[in-house]
């Protein structure tokens, strides 16, 4: 604190004296940053219950395995194909596996693989995308020929050849998924960067000798932080839409090891006969994309800087 | 203008050269006709195994070299982009598929684009009222509903239709039935193998239209002209239809423009939920039997269609926005 800070001019306020620090807080009680985003947050009904959904789901998938009478490899011969009952809740499959246990480990297996797969991604995209916009020149030209370059290779393809090759192990599909998952987020990252690189923090912060990968990672990502949140819940949605696809048409993971998708293409193959091997896993699955979505849609909302709400919530 | 195409499609032309070309030594890497032939009964002698296929360029014994430039030349020199290895041309495949797809995407994408663009300007003149909300909630569910899904569910409904009524009234697999004759049966056939499908993908796919055309016309009903507009007295469905919408439906219709190669890449789990032999499907079949020409060949297909989709892109903000001047 300089010494500036405590002479007052006597003309400027006139005879009433400007208000100190503590009656300001009371005449306005100031929110934190946190504050105003959750409240933003709870006012919108549907985000909630989105959140809420996801939570319970997690709690499913974590201690789902705790209130299991069967194991998800365990075939047990005296129920094959039985409808829901008291003692296989999700009822069984044609070998007798139970499919409460599944749907535990398909979800667990699913949850794992977005997570995994948006974090990758959001990094990734983060980096490249602000750092070509940073740093300019090669850097810039390179990344951008790779991000074009990845658009009209045929993703999905190489995803199924290398999964597939795989044998269906879920570490090499989260890999391939994050590299074919980053490039679209990257280049809107690095469209919103451009502007970002001409403000006056980033001058100072370059002119006082900081380095660039510096700039880059605490003073131009924290910026667009809230697009990162929001491409994160979204990449969410995502993976899981694009690995239970893969799964689902025998891609993905493959048995003794069951994701959500590849539960819904044994369930399909006897969508008359079994009607409820195809029922559960696709709520669930329709839960988790949806609830996603919700809390994607009210975190955009109570991130906006643009709010017409301003400071208050 | 014209330079400028040229110019953006010579880019687009080297980037399909090079991917196609990348594709072909990547499914070489995880692609292997070999094991097509493992695990016969009789068991095929190794040499009998590279007896069938070396003909077709697909054997490993010969250099990959070697077979990278046979494939090459035969693209470049008679167009043929080889054979699966049970010896069926590629390019028949792609040629009959690809028209199975569009059959199936031509009435999903018209209609999606449709719904979604109406509903759009539907709920941004009615922005918070009921049915706003109301639609804004029903399509943040169905956009993401995933495809299998949303296609498996459609599909039980109609089975539960067709029990009730005790008649097939939809078709829940194929294209087509066998033995269909006369032009109007065929017609009610199609329509009857079509609605499903279509119904999926337009459920699925509509809400994308629906929020990028309620955004964009709701920032354009802020601006000054729209406001000028009201001020001269035009009612204000008016002067969103004459004003606003206009401007707003540009950037909806660069996106449009950019999915319609699309039809011709088909939907791969759609169609394979609806047993269409599209291209779809053939993506499937050509890597569960290892079919590297067909791979390779669907790969540069759907490359050259995005191409065609950015290069329609541009082309439509040209022609649309009055404020775009290329040199």
């Amino acid at each position: 604190m300089s010494i500036a800070d405590h002479l007052i001019d006597p003309l400027e306020h006139g005879d009433n004296p400007p208000p100190s620090e503590p009656e300001l807080r009371a005449g306005r009680k100031r929110m934190s940053k946190w504050e105003l985003y959750s409240r933003r947050f709870a006012r919108n009904r549907p985000a909630l219950a989105g959140l809420a959904i996801f939570a319970l789901l997690v709690v499913f998938a974590v201690l789902g395995p705790l209130f299991q009478k069967y194991d998800h490899i365990e075939l047990d011969f005296l129920a094959l194909s039985d409808p829901p009952n008291a003692d296989h809740w999700f009822g069984t499959n044609n070998a007798g596996n139970d499919l409460y246990a599944m749907v535990v480990v398909g979800l667990q297996r699913s949850l794992m693989i977005a997570v995994v797969v948006s974090t990758g991604s959001t990094i990734i995209s983060a980096v490249v995308g602000a750092a070509a916009a940073y740093f300019g020149g090669w850097i810039e030209k390179v990344s951008l020929f790779v991000i074009h370059f990845l658009m009209l290779t045929p993703t999905f393809l190489l995803l199924s050849m290398i999964s597939n090759d795989s044998g269906g192990d879920w570490r090499v599909i989260a890999l391939v998924l994050i590299f074919v998952s980053w490039f679209f987020a990257a280049r809107t990252i690095w469209t919103l960067s451009l502007s970002l690189r001409e403000r006056e923090y980033i001058h100072a912060a370059r002119y006082m000798g900081v380095p660039g990968i510096t700039i880059v990672l605490r003073h131009m990502l924290p910026n667009i932080g809230s697009l990162l949140v929001i491409n994160f819940t979204l990449g969410v949605v995502n993976a899981v839409v694009a690995e239970t696809g893969l799964s689902f048409i025998g891609f993905g993971v493959k048995l003794p090891d069951v994701s959500l998708g590849s539960l819904i293409g044994i369930g399909a193959s006897t969508v008359s006969s079994a009607p409820w091997l195809f029922y559960f896993p696709a709520a669930v699955l329709t839960l988790l994309t949806v609830s996603m979505a919700l809390v994607a849609d009210g975190l955009r909302d109570a991130l906006d800087p643009t709010s017409a709400a301003g400071g208050r919530a | 203008m014209i330079r400028f195409l040229l110019r953006r499609t010579a880019g687009w032309l080297l980037m399909i050269v090079a991917v196609t070309n990348l594709t072909y030594f990547l499914a070489w890497g995880y692609l292997d006709p070999r094991a097509n032939y493992v695990g016969r009964r009789p068991p095929l002698s190794e040499q009998e195994i590279v007896n069938l296929l070396e003909p077709r360029n697909l054997s490993d014994t010969v250099p990959l070299v070697t077979r990278w430039w046979n494939w090459i030349s035969g693209i470049v020199l008679r167009w043929d982009w080889g054979v699966s290895p049970v010896g069926q041309s590629v390019n028949e495949q792609v040629a009959y598929r690809m028209w199975v797809s569009a059959e199936l995407m031509l009435g999903a994408t018209i209609l999606l684009t449709l719904l979604g663009v109406g509903l759009g300007v539907y709920t941004a003149s009615r922005q918070y009222k009921t049915a706003d909300r109301v639609w804004q909630g029903i399509s943040i569910v169905t956009m993401n509903i995933p495809v299998v899904v949303a296609a498996l569910g459609i599909v039980l409904l109609a089975i539960a239709l067709n029990n009730a009524v005790g008649e097939r009234i939809f078709f829940v697999t194929g294209a087509s039935s066998p033995g269909v004759e006369g032009l109007f049966p065929v017609l009610v056939d199609k329509l009857q193998h079509l609605v499903l499908p279509t119904l999926s993908l337009v459920l699925i796919g509509y809400a994308t239209y629906h929020f990028l055309q309620r955004s964009l016309l709701l920032d354009n009903i802020k601006t000054d002209y729209v406001r000028m507009a009201r001020a001269k007295g035009l009612t204000k469905q008016q002067a969103i239809r004459r004003h606003a919408l206009r401007t707003s439906l540009i950037p909806v219709a660069t996106q449009v423009a950019f999915s319609i190669p699309g039809i011709f890449t088909g939907a791969i789990l759609t169609e394979r939920i609806f047993a269409w032999e599209g291209m779809g499907k053939y993506f499937l079949d050509t890597i569960t039997l290892n079919d590297i020409h067909g791979v390779v060949a669907i790969a540069a297909f759907s490359a050259v269609l995005t191409a065609i989709g950015a290069v329609l892109a541009d082309i439509a903000v040209v022609i649309l926005d009055p404020r775009v001047r290329v040199s």
